[in-house]
């Protein structure tokens, strides 16, 4: 399985990352998910979500869930883009591709990376009050 | 010997800083570190039951019997997407 992993305080260029995707022959699925900011936390409005990491932990802990992927589904690739710094309302802070021969691996193990993600991999946020 | 602790997201606020160096002795575990970090800094006493604990990259549980050089992170619950 093919994997590449960026954590950067970078704004996510979707249009760029689409740009570069590679789709092998046997590739029936392509599954794309953004994490958004949104406006409210519980019942605060905010401006912003300011995200740190552990960053050498998080790239190993990623590369764990990652590695449990391949043995569970026959995924070919995983592209994964955290950000981190402050990233304001209605902006990405999470971009995930998977590209797998048929729909059910492909959203199975997006599912499973973000699930094990939010339990595993030491990022934390802080909600910035509007 | 020495073992250097971080402290990660709110926990360095609670600690007023974001590392620190201890000294153990011989055969001290995980568990026996936090109750040392609990003591010197007791805000993080609050959230022990919360607190995750890794030794370098890696999780580890209470029984980890720390060695020389190991770098330890206390942090809360994580909250990544």
């Amino acid at each position: 399985m093919k994997t590449e992993l960026t954590i950067s305080i970078n704004a996510i260029d979707e249009d760029a990352l689409a740009k570069r995707r590679e789709m092998g022959d046997g590739m029936g699925a392509l599954v794309c998910f953004s994490g958004v900011v949104r406006g409210r936390e519980g019942d605060v409005s905010i401006t912003a979500i300011e995200y740190e990491a552990h960053e050498e932990m998080a790239r190993h802990q990623f590369g764990l869930i990652f590695d449990a992927i391949e043995q569970r589904w026959p995924v070919d690739s995983m592209r994964v883009v955290h950000r981190l710094g402050l990233v304001p309302v209605n902006e990405p802070s999470l971009w995930v591709e998977v590209t797998a021969p048929h729909r059910a691996e492909a959203f199975a193990a997006c599912q499973f990376l973000i699930e094990e993600m939010k339990q595993k991999v030491p990022i934390w946020k802080k909600p910035l009050p509007a | 010997m020495i073992i250097a602790v971080q402290f990660w997201s709110y926990f360095a606020d609670f600690a007023g800083c974001n590392k620190t160096e201890i000294e153990i002795e011989n055969g001290t575990t995980l568990a026996k570190l936090h109750e040392r970090v609990c003591e010197q800094f007791p805000k993080l006493a609050e959230a022990k039951n919360s607190t995750l604990k890794a030794v370098g990259v890696n999780y580890q549980d209470d029984h980890f019997v720390l060695c020389d050089g190991d770098e330890v992170s206390f942090f809360p619950p994580v909250q990544g997407g």
